[in-house]
């Protein structure tokens, strides 16, 4: 009884505090997580309009796509988006997918046609790349690059013309790891992606 | 008693003052080194995390100050952590709702006000010694002291790298930005000489 009494007298505070801020953390949480929410889908809505200039409005894929992350070890869960257009229409499908960068995870939104055969474009939801360096990969010149080119084995080479739509990408100057991370990001998380879909129906079947 | 209203306006006046410049948080005491050299690229980004720093400093003072009587002293820092930590969530969700922008370009360093050593040091040095009052104008001044240097540290550096402050042009077109201001090294170059011209017009008066 000692004990338990000692415990209070020396706790009592502690766990009034945690308790009130708990509630006040709850309450916080509780008012601004829709707004969170919406922010996170504006975004992602804005950077998939601007892959997707046909697309009407973006309607979420219930089914979930699983894929594998870094190297094997990791599985990641990816939302698919369906881009509808006039006469709703499917005018292609958008999704965010990440991969390692040179100082952190680069999160690209990208946008492929109705047939997953060509790639939309991408656009970087988040990164930490060197300013001035490695964030060129948001610049329009790498980005263009991408947009048309067949979704496959993309290859990175170090000169070549930037303008010409094929699987082969120009590396930025002075950013090669960056370059060579959305390359990856292409190969590896969207070829899973395709590969899922095709197993779930969703494409090659003419919805 | 006149003599006891003057004694308190002077006391509150030192402690404003002493954020402000003679115990300035970076350029005196070193501290929070880390928000002063990862988010000092620009001015927005440092005034942001410098309201954000007067928020939950404002906020862990006012309560570390009301709980001062029940405090056990072996507890005192785990009651410290769990306050600063508490104002810190609210601060980032703020910003994620109503700035997400903001948010993204100062990523893990809003979270890492918890371990931002002039919040917990005031909470131990002033507010769970003092009175509100004190306690308040404490966090005041050492938050508007650590917003101003950010700020003063961003606005060389973002006219430096780029030749913009708030993103408004402000050199001559002759004018050749300076990446290596925008990034880490530039931070330490900035930092450093500023430090070194604090303590250069300051020396002797130690």
């Amino acid at each position: 009884m000692d004990k338990v009494r000692h415990f209070v007298e020396q706790s009592w505070l502690l766990i009034v505090s945690a308790f009130f801020f708990g509630l006040l953390l709850a309450g916080t949480d509780y008012a601004l997580a829709p707004t969170i929410r919406q922010n996170r889908i504006d975004k992602l809505n804005r950077l998939a309009k601007g892959l997707l200039a046909e697309a009407e409005h973006f309607i979420e894929v219930e089914e979930k796509i699983e894929i594998e992350s870094g190297k094997g070890k990791s599985k990641e869960e990816i939302t698919i988006y369906k881009a509808v257009g006039e006469g709703e229409q499917c005018v292609g499908w958008s999704f965010s997918v990440g991969g390692p960068g040179f100082q952190g995870t680069i999160y690209l939104v990208v946008g492929v046609d109705a047939g997953f055969e060509k790639l939309a474009g991408y656009r970087v939801l988040s990164s930490t790349e060197t300013p001035g360096f490695g964030d060129k990969i948001k610049y329009d010149y790498f980005r263009e690059q991408f947009e048309g080119a067949p979704v496959g084995e993309l290859k990175l080479v170090s000169t070549g013309k930037p303008e010409k739509i094929d699987s082969e990408i120009v590396a930025i100057s002075g950013a090669t790891i960056s370059s060579e991370a959305v390359v990856a990001i292409m190969n590896d998380s969207v070829l899973q992606v395709k590969e899922r879909m095709r197993k779930k129906g969703l494409i090659d079947n003419g919805r | 008693m006149a003599d006891k209203a003057r004694g308190s306006s002077d006391l509150y006046k030192e402690t404003l003052l002493a954020g402000l410049w003679r115990e300035n948080p970076v350029f005196r005491l070193l501290l929070g080194m880390c928000p002063t050299l990862a988010v000092t690229a620009a001015v927005k980004p440092a005034l942001t995390m410098g309201c954000c720093v007067i928020f939950v400093l404002l906020c862990s003072n006012i309560i570390v100050s009301l709980m001062r009587n029940l405090l056990k002293p072996h507890l005192r820092i785990l009651m410290f952590t769990l306050t600063i930590a508490t104002f810190v969530t609210i601060a980032d969700l703020f910003l994620r709702a109503y700035f997400p922008d903001m948010s993204e370009t100062l990523g893990p360093y809003v979270p890492l006000i918890i371990v931002n050593c002039i919040i917990i040091c005031r909470a131990e040095a002033c507010a769970s010694k003092n009175g509100l009052a004190v306690s308040i104008i404490d966090a005041v001044g050492m938050g508007v002291g650590f917003t101003g240097t950010l700020c003063v540290l961003a606005g060389v550096r973002e006219v430096l790298a780029t030749g913009m402050i708030f993103e408004v042009p402000v050199m001559p077109g002759a004018f050749v930005p300076w990446a290596a201001m925008g990034m880490p090294v530039g931070a330490f170059i900035t930092l450093g000489l500023m430090l070194g011209l604090v303590n250069l017009t300051s020396k002797g008066r130690a």
